[in-house]
């Protein structure tokens, strides 16, 4: 029960973030993914099972904030595999490292902006606003600032 | 359960959560852009909660800014009638240019009717997947917002109309610098006119003006022109920043918008059917 009221206060937190930071500039959410975060986050620590299904959950509140043009299931499509994904790969190497989290977020998040991409352009004939190419760095980003955020969690944890 | 689906339990629930998605996708493609009642049930949930936030921080940021203001609101006001004057200025060649195709009465009922029936909104978010497509409003069903309905800016630009999902609170405006949007249009000067639709990316296309059309210019303003049937004509658009004479049957026509899209925290809604304007 616990677990679950975290997961809501940080999917809370983060659709809070999220829609401060589109009243301030749209550009923002283009350059990162904080989803793609909780997903990966909690997939570590919980498997694929919870991985999947939170997948599932932060993918339709993605897909809220119009990255799908308004059709609900296709972030949350692809949110759901790299849930999957990010709590099976857990299991079998560590992912800890400073530098491996930073390649295994980087790694999973590109397969989700592919999937996504791929989704969309089966789905829509309308073409993915870019915002100036800008979500071309979304990937690098997200695990730039995913690594540091997990790092700096775990070390907090420790203590 | 079978011992197969048991063993490997998370691929179930993989495989499960993928079907429902893929379901839930076809459930929405068909309808193309008309709202389901699942659309609908989420706006209408997740509205409220981006509204109250963005409220919560809107009035702290208003209590510093009214510390400020409370300071320079003479020099302020000063501007304002300055504005004020400008902009009965701009009114009153409004009214002339549009005098050349309307009759008196016409036009002072349109502009009446319109007046009568303003309602303030404030702009609460943006469409993240493209924000020249749409925004949503603070005002919705229970403010008597219905499906059609005009924005205007600040300055009584146009800003787009009201699409669905509109929920009790809450709207969304699609932009007219969507390219899914299209106004019937003409030039001011030269009476040419066309469809205005949205180039996605924060201007407008004047489209299906022939290329034999002379005397178009750069700087020339364009106002809607009511054959659309939804916005009433007179209403300032924008003005053309280009043109180009190439091998097709059109030209092709730049137009910039007058509204600011940096600006856009309030709008005006013309509380009124679009149908009533297009009566008699």
């Amino acid at each position: 029960m616990r677990d679950f009221i975290k997961v809501f206060l940080v999917i809370f937190t983060v659709f809070l973030f999220n829609a401060i930071l589109s009243k301030i500039s749209p550009s923002f959410i283009l350059l990162f993914n904080l989803f793609s975060l909780v997903v990966i986050y909690f997939a570590i620590e919980k498997g694929e099972i919870f991985g999947s299904c939170l997948g599932a959950l932060c993918g339709l509140l993605q897909d809220y904030f119009s990255f799908s043009f308004g059709v609900y299931g296709v972030a949350s499509l692809a949110k759901t595999i790299t849930g999957y994904l990010a709590g099976y790969i857990a299991k079998k190497i560590d992912v800890h490292p400073l530098l491996r989290s930073f390649v295994f977020i980087l790694i999973l998040v590109s397969v989700e902006f592919t999937l996504w991409t791929l989704l969309n352009s089966l789905i829509f004939t309308e073409s993915v606003y870019t915002g100036r190419r800008l979500i071309i760095f979304q990937p690098l980003i997200t695990a730039f600032l995913g690594s540091l955020l997990f790092f700096l969690l775990r070390k907090i944890k420790k203590e | 359960m079978p011992h197969f689906l048991r063993k490997r339990k998370s691929l179930t629930v993989l495989i499960a959560l993928i079907l429902f998605q893929f379901i839930l996708i076809s459930i929405q493609i068909p309808l193309g852009h008309e709202q389901n009642y699942f659309e609908k049930a989420v706006f209408s949930i997740f509205s409220p909660v981006q509204h109250g936030i963005i409220s919560f921080f809107r009035s702290i940021g208003n209590l510093w800014k009214n510390y400020f203001n409370l300071r320079n609101v003479q020099s302020k006001n000063q501007k304002m009638k300055e504005k004020l004057f400008l902009l009965r200025q701009e009114n009153a060649l409004l009214r002339n240019a549009l005098q050349r195709f309307k009759s008196e009465k016409e036009i002072q009922d349109n502009l009446l009717k319109m007046h009568e029936n303003i309602l303030a909104a404030q702009v609460i978010g943006l469409d993240a997947s493209n924000y020249y497509k749409s925004v949503i409003i603070n005002k919705g069903i229970l403010d008597g917002l219905k499906k059609n309905m005009i924005v205007l800016d600040k300055n009584g630009n146009l800003v787009g109309r009201i699409i669905d999902p509109i929920s009790l609170k809450e709207s969304r405006v699609q932009l007219i610098t969507d390219n899914e949007s299209g106004i019937g249009v003409f030039s001011q000067k030269v009476r040419v006119g066309g469809v205005l639709v949205g180039d996605g990316q924060g201007q407008c296309l004047l489209k299906y003006v022939l290329g034999t059309t002379k005397d178009i210019s750069e700087g020339e303003e364009v106002i809607t022109s009511g054959f659309d049937r939804i916005y009433p004509p007179g209403i300032r658009v924008g003005k053309i920043i280009s043109y180009e004479r190439t091998d097709s049957l059109h030209l092709q026509i730049k137009v910039e918008p007058y509204f600011d899209f940096r600006y856009l925290d309030q709008v005006a809604v013309i509380m009124k059917d679009p149908k009533e304007f297009f009566e008699n």
